[in-house]
């Protein structure tokens, strides 16, 4: 059975911190117990930190008692993808078997300023084998396993951040670092059913961050709550010279955003054409719920190869990132089955004069984007047009390396590095998970969440959670 | 030469790169997914090149000089 602690948002953990009903030491404790007991039911635990866990909730237990409180995230447990480094002899795998024992001397700008913040790092998290980065078509490109979707273990939990996913979904952390160069945080999230904060490019370091596309990695939050997002944002974010990328501003998250006026918000036509009826029929009375506050009305992006030029920038900049992995042979020793089909061998085979198009194209695309989203707060689209998919079978057909029907908001929204937010919008007859994202203009994550924030005001998707699963004592 | 036939050279020639600089590593079965995979990449690059831009528009990224002092 849940404890009195599981499946509640960071404000109220807070609150029963500084009412001294809990403290961080028993807080970590907790979050431990749980990592440990399910983390690996999901396949979604690589390495339990419970000794640096401690030593940080230590600290805050002591600093909050001496009232030296540092915030809101002083003596909450979090988990870190997999892709991030820690010092002190942590592994970081980036979540594939030819790096299971890489470690660094140094830890990653977000985990630094998550503990400088008093948040206690519980755990490195799995994910797809190099964020996916080499292609990936199958659940099973995890170094531990296929990662199981704690609404139904016969599904996935979406990648590349599924240990994320799942560990926030299944209550074993309040919250959880993820990475998304396109589509990894907002697809765990809205297949686990949670909040998902992909933010502007550049608003938070990518130091110490697994490399995959330069120009195309953002970290992010997965929490319960679209308030949740808010406040990791605000502690992760900031300039960093170690990553020159880095917006000089740092996020100050405002909770109580509201712009004094109706909310307007764009749905792109055509954004249902592939949708199944369950993401169809949530997506419809979700806008009908936002009409309250909100006037809906349909837009159209210009007419650019959005998917085509943040394909060929990804396909391009994973290439180098990995040259020397590719010439070493190390793509056949991952674990994933059927990437021939998407070779990462044929990444290489772009010519540079179409890199460098794609980069000319990207900054009239980000131009005209941008014109278009200055009248609206934010577009709204199904996160994904399909419920979580079989754990044993193929995800999706679309390959990188062809156009095929493509994804409208990943390829904009990463290809002009612009934030969104997903959050659960209902779910399908079999009891999976449907998500809502609202894309705002870059910077305005306030934005994103404030309209997030109104929806879930006003529906009780996010208070549902995953049945608790029985897990034999060993 | 067609355009088509072009396309198909220009997906050989790339074919043959690849197949000179990492084939010592792959299986035939590999390299025929590489080959798929190439010829897959020309409905990438198309609407790419089709779409005109004028002399001065500059990459998305900028080139900053670096002084460490």
């Amino acid at each position: 059975m849940p404890d009195a602690f599981t499946f509640k948002p960071i404000r109220e953990l807070a609150g029963l911190i500084a009412g001294k009903e809990v403290s961080p030491v028993e807080l970590t404790q907790t979050f431990l117990d749980r990592l440990e007991r399910y983390g690996p039911h999901y396949n979604s635990l690589v390495t339990l930190t419970a000794e640096r866990a401690f030593q940080t909730a230590r600290q805050a237990q002591a600093e909050i008692a001496a009232g030296r409180g540092r915030g809101l995230l002083h003596g909450i447990p979090w988990g870190a993808k997999d892709l991030l480094a820690t010092g002190g002899g942590i592994p970081t795998t980036w979540g594939a078997a030819p790096f299971r024992d890489q470690q660094f001397d140094h830890d990653a700008t977000v985990v630094v300023r998550l503990e400088a913040a008093g948040a206690p790092l519980a755990g490195k998290l799995a994910m797809i084998e190099l964020a996916g980065g080499m292609g990936y078509i199958h659940p099973d490109a995890s170094l531990t396993g296929p990662p199981k979707n704690p609404w139904d273990t016969g599904r996935w939990t979406g990648g590349s951040s599924s240990g994320s996913g799942a560990a926030v979904s299944a209550g074993l952390v309040p919250f959880a670092i993820g990475s998304e160069t396109w589509g990894s945080i907002l697809i765990p999230a809205n297949n686990c059913g949670l909040a998902g904060l992909r933010p502007t490019y550049g608003r938070v370091s990518r130091y110490g961050a697994m490399a995959l596309c330069w120009t195309l990695d953002k970290l992010g939050p997965l929490c319960l709550t679209a308030d949740d997002c808010g406040i990791v944002l605000e502690a992760l974010s900031g300039p960093d010279t170690n990553d020159p990328s880095t917006w000089p501003e740092p996020f100050a998250y405002d909770p109580t955003y509201n712009p004094g006026r109706r909310y307007r918000v764009g749905v792109p036509r055509g954004v249902l054409d592939e949708a199944s009826d369950a993401v169809r029929e949530n997506f419809e009375a979700a806008l009908e719920n936002l009409r309250d506050v909100a006037d809906v009305d349909e837009m159209e992006f210009p007419g650019f190869p959005y998917v085509e030029v943040t394909s060929v920038i990804l396909m391009v900049e994973s290439a180098s990132a990995f040259e020397d992995f590719l010439a070493e042979g190390g793509p056949l020793e991952l674990s994933g089955t059927g990437w021939h089909g998407r070779s990462p061998y044929a990444r290489p085979a772009v010519l540079a004069t179409d890199y460098i198009k794609a980069l000319r194209l990207r900054g009239v695309m980000a131009k005209q984007v941008d014109e278009v989203m200055a009248g609206y707060d934010a577009i709204a689209a199904p996160t994904a047009m399909n419920t979580a998919t079989p754990i044993d079978e193929e995800f999706r057909s679309r390959s990188m390396t062809s156009a095929g029907a493509g994804d409208l908001m990943g390829s904009i929204g990463n290809g002009c590095g612009l934030p969104s937010t997903s959050v659960p919008s209902g779910f399908d007859g079999d009891g999976l998970p449907t998500g809502i994202q609202f894309m705002s203009r870059a910077y305005d994550e306030n934005v994103c969440l404030a309209i997030a924030r109104e929806y879930q005001a006003r529906t009780e998707w996010h208070r549902r959670h995953p049945p608790e699963p029985e897990v034999r004592d060993s | 030469m067609t355009t088509d036939a072009n396309n198909s050279l220009e997906q050989d020639l790339l074919f043959a790169i690849v197949k000179e600089k990492y084939g010592h590593l792959l299986t035939d079965e590999q390299l025929a997914g590489v080959r798929n995979a190439i010829v897959g990449q020309r409905d990438v690059f198309r609407p790419i090149r089709e779409y005109r831009l004028t002399n001065g528009v500059e990459p998305f990224s900028t080139f900053t000089p670096f002084r460490g002092d």
